[in-house]
């Protein structure tokens, strides 16, 4: 029954990360296509936009970070 | 880890490492006087060293026309000081370029080791250095915060103004979390995270592909799956140059939004 319980670990561990990669996948997906809007209707504002694209990317990635960080944690 | 069973070396073709920590964490060479030196240490002075290096041969002696490389060092130098400093920051920006620039190169040159030959090894994948740099950054702009606006940079934060009474203490409290606790983790872990997400996947990538490869005269045409995950490996390897860059460049950028945002803290 041990053995069982910390084999499970790897698999809810492996479970939880894929769980919370959608939402910023999602995020990601929103801040891109919209920046991609953007720079189509104004391309004399690119280099802005694209800053800010980056920024946005960033703070969203950080979420599915810190689960790949907890991944790892969890399944140790 | 759920794959570490019992492998035999002898009869398996490809066995899981027994911990992924070993692709992270490598034995001590040498000690001095109770610090014990190992690959990484070596590394992170050789990247200091790099960084320093780099911007000493590029802007030796003032040329008319620089040279090639100079002109290359100074579009990044240029690029931090006008597209990062003084864009974000403002004209107040000029004092931070230093640090900034110091930042921005390390991290670019310790980023890059990843996918350098003979090194592959991105010593921003040891959580401490980036958790250090983003520690330094935290200091500086809770320096610059309190010192510009006194406590009214906490009080202000924990009880905005312009938020209707009802829903004050919930922005509040969300904001000091993000301000004072989440800013540095994020930092330091976006980083930490994505190039140790990188290195594990090359590792991955291209050592299955070498030792499938190598394995085609034992397990037959089964082995030749290894190509895929060579050819995957370099088509990540390309993508790793772009991640690397991109990521002392958002560290470089987050770090002076921040500061900017303990500067100009009243809009």
């Amino acid at each position: 029954m041990e053995g069982n319980i910390e084999e499970l670990r790897g698999a809810l561990a492996l479970i939880g990360y894929g769980l919370g990669a959608v939402g910023p996948g999602i995020g990601i997906g929103i801040v891109a296509g919209n920046a991609i809007t953007a720079m189509a209707r104004q391309p004399e504002m690119q280099g802005t936009i694209r800053t800010t694209m980056f920024l946005g990317i960033a703070l969203t990635e950080a979420l599915a970070l810190i689960g790949f960080v907890l991944f790892f944690i969890a399944s140790g | 880890m759920i794959l570490a069973t019992e492998c035999d070396v002898a009869n398996e073709v490809i066995c899981a490492p027994a911990d992924v920590t070993e692709l992270f964490e490598f034995p001590t060479i040498f000690t001095i006087g109770g610090l014990e030196f190992s690959r990484t240490h070596i590394l992170m002075l050789l990247a200091a060293f790099v960084a320093v290096a780099i911007l000493y041969f590029g802007l030796r002696g003032q040329r008319l026309v620089p040279t090639k490389f100079g002109a290359a060092v100074e579009g990044l130098v240029g690029f931090v000081r006008d597209g990062i400093a003084r864009d974000v920051i403002g004209p107040e920006g000029t004092k931070y370029v230093p640090y900034l620039m110091a930042m921005f190169f390390f991290l670019l040159v310790g980023n890059l080791f990843e996918i350098t030959p003979l090194i592959n090894f991105p010593i921003t994948s040891r959580m401490a250095i980036p958790a250090f740099l983003a520690l330094v950054t935290y200091v500086i702009f809770m320096f610059v915060g309190f010192a510009k606006n006194n406590f009214r940079f906490l009080i202000d934060t924990a009880w905005p103004k312009t938020v209707p009474i009802g829903l004050r203490w919930l922005v509040g409290l969300i904001e000091v979390f993000s301000v004072f606790l989440l800013r540095p983790l994020t930092l330091a872990v976006r980083l930490f995270a994505n190039m140790v997400a990188g290195h594990l996947m090359l590792t991955l990538l291209l050592t299955s592909g070498v030792i499938f490869i190598a394995a085609i005269p034992e397990i037959g045409l089964k082995g030749s799956i290894g190509v895929f995950w060579f050819g995957l490996g370099l088509f990540m390897f390309l993508l790793e140059i772009l991640i690397g860059v991109l990521q002392a460049y958002i560290f470089t950028l987050l770090t002076a939004i921040y500061i900017e945002s303990s500067i100009h803290f009243e809009h």
